[in-house]
This record gives structure tokens, sequence and C-alpha cells, in this order.
């Protein structure tokens, strides 16, 4: 998969492929989403790309043959909405942000908080394995070791020198090593999927 | 035959599992089971609650319910976390418990009338076809989440242990085991629940199990789910330096469990919201459950909290607007929780009987009483009649035998998701402590939580392989045919209807019996009923022994209906004279036929239900 994200995005600088530049750029970019798709789902849950990988070939036939098709929305982004729309269905996050915060006493705000926080943490616990990358206490002094991951840690202030590094843990710093997202059912739709559905009680 | 794996099977009133032992590595592990979590979005959670949700035809787009091995839309209902949620703002559209239909006597389980009282267009379910809808679920379910792991298997190739609840009767028993044969997982083996904890709880304190209990013992299985409790007694013996298990008690069917105390305490903070001159409207109420449900659990497992803080948002986008908050405070949540379902009552308290109103519209039989304590101490009492009316059990037991009132546990295993909370635990040890004049011990390293789908699993293991224990049980209760009394009729005074007894308690799967000392007379082409009784404190009654008062000592589950066809060499209008013959089958469900006296030939008797 990774090589044919490269192969797209090799083919827009062909000068002769000009006319078709834009079309393979978009399905670069799916490409690249089902990749994401692909690492963020892991290995074992392959069964269901199965299903979105015909719908990117038919995108390509179709730019390839230069018809304007209309291109179903990337299932990664559609993968993000979701996730976004399970955090407003458990811990009312979108509504906590779209509100105007200003006109509310800070009690008020506080409850609300904890709607918020617990809803939204039962959701990132299920969904996410969140483990801190040092255990620990903030403040104390640590060691970066040798060969430590790079994106693993941020190095302020005096950074010279070779690892192992001395010094005060700021921030324990958050990692996730496992993640279980939902699969989105309806892929290669033309619209997203709702955010939160307007709801209506019918007497 | 050789097996490749067992298969485990909890279908719970509120929540089911399942579980499998792989028996070429011999480890069982649970499955998750694939489901709709909203419109759109499906995933994998340990338990699927047991929810069903049929929706409008217009509700859901096309294809955002349907479930990875479901190849054509046509069956909308929907199982599960997301029919659960969604169906508590839709109830009309909703069956939950369908088990406890399943078991409901006055109301026929093949008949088409969940969700109850509901006045929807779409054709509503039985509680048959919704066991059977489940049992489907969990077993595509199954086979999906282990192609995903890389395994193929071919149900044919395992052992499949349904597990149900000990205070099932057999026609209960049997019309699970058809939504299992229907829902095509094939002639399933049953198991009764506590069995299945104990068998979990054995596996999980793996050789320390026998440290922990000795001859002597009587064990209390005391499970209390989301929706009902069911306590057996289990005692332990030694035979030829062995340890022996037998299951010598159960209970009643009891719809009283943690949803209630949920409920309960959400009603609890509602008043006391109102009292603050708040109000709430019915979803916030929802939130309020939900909420109730995270703080009970918060409160018991930190010791030090006092009180958890609740918000309830409101309905609309604009969260802050309509919030109300208040807090939980521990004196409310043990007044409301430990005093309200565990009460410190005494051994001979016994539950409220519901008032019998004349004409009481039939529902679900929702125990009239809250007490946990209550329902317990009528457990233990109605133990002790059925350990002392038979001299082999009486024997078992020993000198507790010999009590006047009771028979008292001297251990006690947990199991359900109410008694995660240690204070509980503790409650119900404190509440057995003082009705023995002694402590109960608890058995240590049990998971109160999906040990009932594990521990089906693990017999099926055992069951398959011939290794580890196994608890000898049989049929939980005896069963009576009713004969009408001939009596010259006197006005006013109905006579007595005796009873036969067919099949006794304790009876072996994979055993029969022939009633030879009663012969009936069936008239072929002309369908004929009988009257069915059982009872769960009779362990002394003998195959072809007569009751003389079936209504006054019996339950009666249910009514037996034999057809026999016209048959070649039985002259039409002419009785057959037939015995009867139960058969208790290697899997667990009861069969009766009868037989004809002078030859091999029998007809089998199907269970109907009862129509006052």
């Amino acid at each position: 998969m990774g090589l044919a994200v490269l192969a797209l995005v090799a083919l827009t600088l062909v000068p002769a492929a000009a006319d078709y530049r834009a079309y393979f750029a978009v399905a670069a970019l799916v490409a690249a989403g089902v990749l994401l798709v692909t690492i963020v789902i892991g290995p074992g849950k392959r069964p269901e790309l199965a299903v979105t990988r015909p719908e990117l070939a038919v995108a390509g036939a179709a730019t390839v043959s230069g018809t304007a098709a209309p291109v179903g929305v990337n299932p990664a982004d559609a993968a993000v909405v979701s996730f976004l729309a399970t955090l407003q269905e458990k811990g009312r996050l979108v509504d906590f942000l779209m509100d105007d915060i200003a006109i509310y006493s800070d009690g008020q705000v506080g409850a609300v908080a904890r709607v918020v926080q617990a809803g939204c943490k039962a959701v990132l616990l299920e969904q996410f394995q969140i483990l801190p990358i040092r255990e620990e206490k903030e403040g104390s002094q640590v060691t970066v070791p040798a060969g430590y991951r790079a994106d693993e840690y941020r190095l302020v202030g005096k950074l010279s020198g070779q690892a192992p590094f001395a010094g005060t843990l700021m921030h324990r710093g958050w990692k996730t090593e496992s993640v279980k997202l939902p699969r989105v059912l309806r892929t290669g739709d033309d619209r997203f999927p709702t955010v939160a559905p307007a709801e209506v009680e019918l007497q | 035959m050789s097996n490749r794996f067992s298969f485990g099977i909890d279908l719970g009133t509120t929540n089911s599992a399942i579980a499998i032992t792989d028996l070429a590595s011999d480890r069982t592990e649970v499955v998750e089971v694939t489901q709709i979590l909203s419109p759109n979005q499906v995933g994998e959670r340990s338990t699927l609650p047991s929810a069903l949700y049929i929706p409008h035809p217009d509700e859901f787009p096309e294809n955002s319910i349907r479930l990875p091995w479901q190849t054509e839309v046509g069956d909308a209902a929907i199982i599960g976390q997301f029919a659960r949620d969604h169906g508590a703002l839709v109830p009309d559209r909703l069956v939950t418990s369908a088990k406890s239909w399943l078991s409901n006597i006055h109301i026929d389980a093949r008949q088409k009338s969940l969700p109850w009282n509901s006045d929807i267009n779409e054709e509503k379910l039985s509680a048959f076809d919704c066991s059977r809808r489940y049992l489907e679920h969990l077993k595509e379910g199954f086979l999906y989440a282990e192609r995903r792991k890389g395994r193929e298997w071919n149900l044919s190739d395992g052992v499949i242990v349904l597990a149900v609840p000990a205070s099932f009767d057999e026609v209960a028993r049997n019309l699970t085991a058809e939504a299992a044969d229907a829902a095509g997982l094939g002639k399933v083996t049953l198991l009764e629940e506590p069995q299945s904890a104990f068998y979990a709880w054995i596996s999980q304190a793996a050789k320390e199990w026998r440290t922990q209990v000795g001859p002597g013992d009587i064990v209390l299985v005391c499970d209390v789910g989301g929706g009902t409790a069911d306590f057996s007694l289990i005692a332990v013996s030694e035979h030829e330096g062995t340890l022996q298990l037998e299951r010598i008690s159960v209970g009643e069917h009891i719809l009283l469990g943690g949803d209630n105390m949920d409920l309960a305490l959400a009603y609890t903070l509602k008043a006391q919201l109102e009292a603050q001159g708040k109000s709430i409207d019915s979803w916030q109420l929802l939130a309020l459950v939900h909420a109730a449900a995270t703080s009970k659990i918060a409160l018991f497992n930190d010791e030090s909290l006092t009180e958890v803080p609740i918000a309830v948002p409101s309905r609309g986008s604009s969260l802050f607007a309509g919030a109300v908050s208040t807090s939980l405070e521990r004196a409310t949540l043990e007044r409301v929780v430990l005093d309200g379902f565990f009460p410190m009552t005494g051994a001979a308290d016994f539950p409220r009987e519901a008032r019998n109103v004349g004409l009481r519209e039939f529902g679900l039989p929702y125990a009239s009483d809250p007490a946990v304590s209550k329902h317990l101490a009528r457990f233990l009492v109605r133990s002790l009649a059925n350990v002392k009316a038979s001299e082999s059990l009486t024997r078992l037991v020993g000198a507790r035998a010999a009590a006047e009132t009771f028979l008292s546990p001297t251990a006690i295993l947990f199991n359900g998701g109410v008694f995660n909370a240690a204070p509980i635990r503790a409650r119900v040890r404190d509440l057995l402590a003082s009705w023995t004049q002694g402590p109960v011990r608890e058995l240590e390293g049990a998971q109160q939580d999906l040990a009932v789908a594990k521990g089906a699993a693990l017999y099926g293991r055992n069951r398959a392989t011939g290794k580890g224990i196994r608890i000898k049980a049989g049929t939980a209760r005896s069963y009576y045919v009713g004969l009408e009394t001939s009596m010259p009729a006197v006005p006013g005074f109905k006579p007595p209807v005796k009873a036969l007894c067919v099949v006794p308690q304790a009876m072996e799967e994979g055993s029969e019996l022939l009633i030879t000392g009663r012969e009936f007379g069936l008239v072929t082409g002309q369908p004929a009923d009988f009257r069915f009784f059982s009872s769960e404190t009779r362990s002394g009654d003998t195959p072809g022994q007569i009751l003389p008062d079936a209504e006054r000592e019996l339950e009666e589950p249910s009514l037996l209906q034999v057809n026999l066809p016209s048959i070649e060499g039985f002259p039409e209008g002419q009785p057959v004279p037939v015995q009867i013959n139960s058969v208790v089958t290697e899997l667990g469900t009861l069969e009766l036929w009868m037989k004809h006296t002078n030859s091999e030939r029998r007809w089998k008797v199907e269970f109907a239900i009862r129509t006052e």
C-alpha cells in the first residue's frame, strides 16, 4: 500500500500526466487515507478494509478515464468524524465546545465538565489503551536513555552532546499501545457520518 | 467424534457473553461480540446486551445497521448495545428480559407478544424468537471473531454448552435448547448458571481450590445478575480420597438484580433534586440512572470517598442551560443499596408475597420484595426441606441436615456484577454469619463478570476430554403427571388432583425410566391433555409414587399434550394402553413419552402453555 501511494505521488510529477494531475492527487490522498486506516486499525482487522479497496479502484479508474466522477468521502475522514460522533454521544464534547461558555458561572461550567469528562474518558478508555511514557513523578530527575525514541520525547533547555541525557521530568507524556475503534459501516458514501442527529420527540 | 473446541454461551437476562476453550492449546478465553454501537458504527464488546430493537422501516439508512455477517438487508432487528441505549428512548420498540418471558407460565413463549403492551405496526416477536435471535447473533459473532483471528471452526467439531438459570424448569430449559437448535447451533448441552460459575472458579483458583473447600462444606453459589437472582447449594464430600461435588438444591426464579439497584438510586437522586426545586425530564432520568450506576461503583470501590458529585446535562445542544447537579452521598448509597436490597433481616423473614389481585394483568412476575436477604432466607429454608426429604441427601449433608429451620452454608461463592462491590459481599457474609452463628467464608479468586461464559466453556472441555471434576447434579426438580380423582360429584367441592411422580429429583443425564405401576388409555386421533407439576423441594419422591393433592404441594409449570395419530393395528376409538417413559438426555433436556404397554412403540409428549 505504501508503494502504491508513492507511485501515485510520483505520477503527479510526470509532465505528460499534467491534465490528470488533480485526479491523481485525490487518488493519492484516498490511498494515503486507506493506509492511515490500516495503520490505525491494525493488521488484525483487515477483512473490513477489503470492502474499502474496490472503491479505491473504482475511483482510480474513473479519474484515469477522465470523467468527472463523484469521489466518495475519504474513509479515514469518515472514521475521524465517527469518533467525534462517539465523543459527542457519550461525552457531549461537540455541544460543550460549540456553546458560549462566557455567560455561565463557574459552578455551571464545572457541573457540565463532569459530564464531559466522564463520558469522554469512558470512550477513551474503551477505544485506546492510554499509558504514560514515563512512570516517574513529574518534577523528579530522570534519564533519557541512549537509543531513546525521538518522537516520545521533547527535550527542551540546553540540548547538546549525546544521550543518555539527564533532566527534570516536566510532563510524563502519553502513548497508546492498542486502538479499538469502531468500524464505519457506510464507506464510499457521498456524505460524512452525522456528528449528532437532530432529535425530535414524537407524541 | 473428536472435538476440537468447546464453546460456552451465557445467554443472560440483561447481558450475554461467550467463551471458547481451544482443546489443542487448552486455553479458555472470552470472545468479544461484534455488534452495532450506533447507526453506522460496528465494533466489539465483551458482552452483548440482551436487548432487541425493532426499528421503524425509515428509521435508519440502508446498510447502517448491517452486521458484517449479514449478507442481505431484511432481518432488521438490532441486538446489543445500541439496541439497549436507543431503545430506552423508544420503549415501544424495545424487547428486554426475553429470557424471563421464556419461563413465564402465563404467556405462551411462542406467542408473538413482544415488545409487551406496545402497538407498533411491525410484526412482534415471541420470547422464543428473541432467544433464537440472540443465540444466532452470538453464534455468528463467535465464528466471525474467530475468523478475524485466523481461526476457522466448524460448529459440528465442538461441544456447545449453553448456561441456563438453575431456576429454569424443564419447560424453559427445553425451549432454550430448541431456540439454540433453531439458531443453527445444533444440539447444545445445558448447564445451570451457578454450576457454571463454580467451574470457572475451580479453573481460576487452579490447584488452590482443594485447599479452599473440603469434605463437609456446603457452598452457597449466590448469583445476582442485572435482572435476576439465582441461588444454588453445592455439597462437598469425599469418596475414596477424592473430592466430590453435588448440587443439592436450586432456588426459585427471582426477577431482582443490579438494574433494580441502579433504578432505586436514580429515583432517590431524582427526589433529592426535586427537593432542591429542580425538575428533570424523562431523558434526564435515563442519564441519571447511568450516572447512579457509575457513582455507585466509584463509591463502593474507594472507601475514602464520602460522596460523588453527579451532573445531568440538559437534553438540548446547549449543555449548560438546563444542567442540574447533585451528589450521591455514601450514607444514601448504603441506605438504598445495602439496607434496601441486603437488609440484616432474620433467617425466618421471608419476602412479602405479591398481593393476589383478582384481575392482575399478566406481565413479568417481578419480585414484589426487593430484599435479596429475604429471598435468600426462603431459599435456605426450602433447601433444608429438600435435603430432609431424602435419606441420601440427609446422609450427604450430615449434621447440618439436623437443623430445625434452614440449611446453613459453610462457604459462599459470589457471582454477578453486583458482587464486584466489596461492601455488598461483606454485607452478605455478615448476614449469613448472623443466621448461622459463625462465619461463612468467601471463596477467593472469583471473577464476577464473564465467569458463566468461561465456566460453560470449561465444562464443555471437561465433557469432551473426560478430564477435570464434574458436579453431580441431574434434574433439579422432580416432576409429576396429574391424575383426576374419581369421586362422586359434591356441589361446591372440587376433588383434589393426585400426582404421579414420573421424574425423581437428581435423575441423571443420559438415563431413562418406565413408570410401570400406572397405565393410561389414549385414544387414537384425539389429542389428550395432562396436567404437569414440579417441585424443587421433594428430593425423596420416587418414580411411580402418588401424592394425594398436587395443587397444594406442587408447582404447575405447563400442560402436557400428546396426539396419537390414527395407526394401523389400533382400532379407531379404542383406547391404547400406554405407560409413561421419561428420558433425561445426555444434553440435559427432559423428554416424556407415552409407550405402548405391549410393544416398543412410543409417542412424544409436548409441553404446552397452561391456559386458565
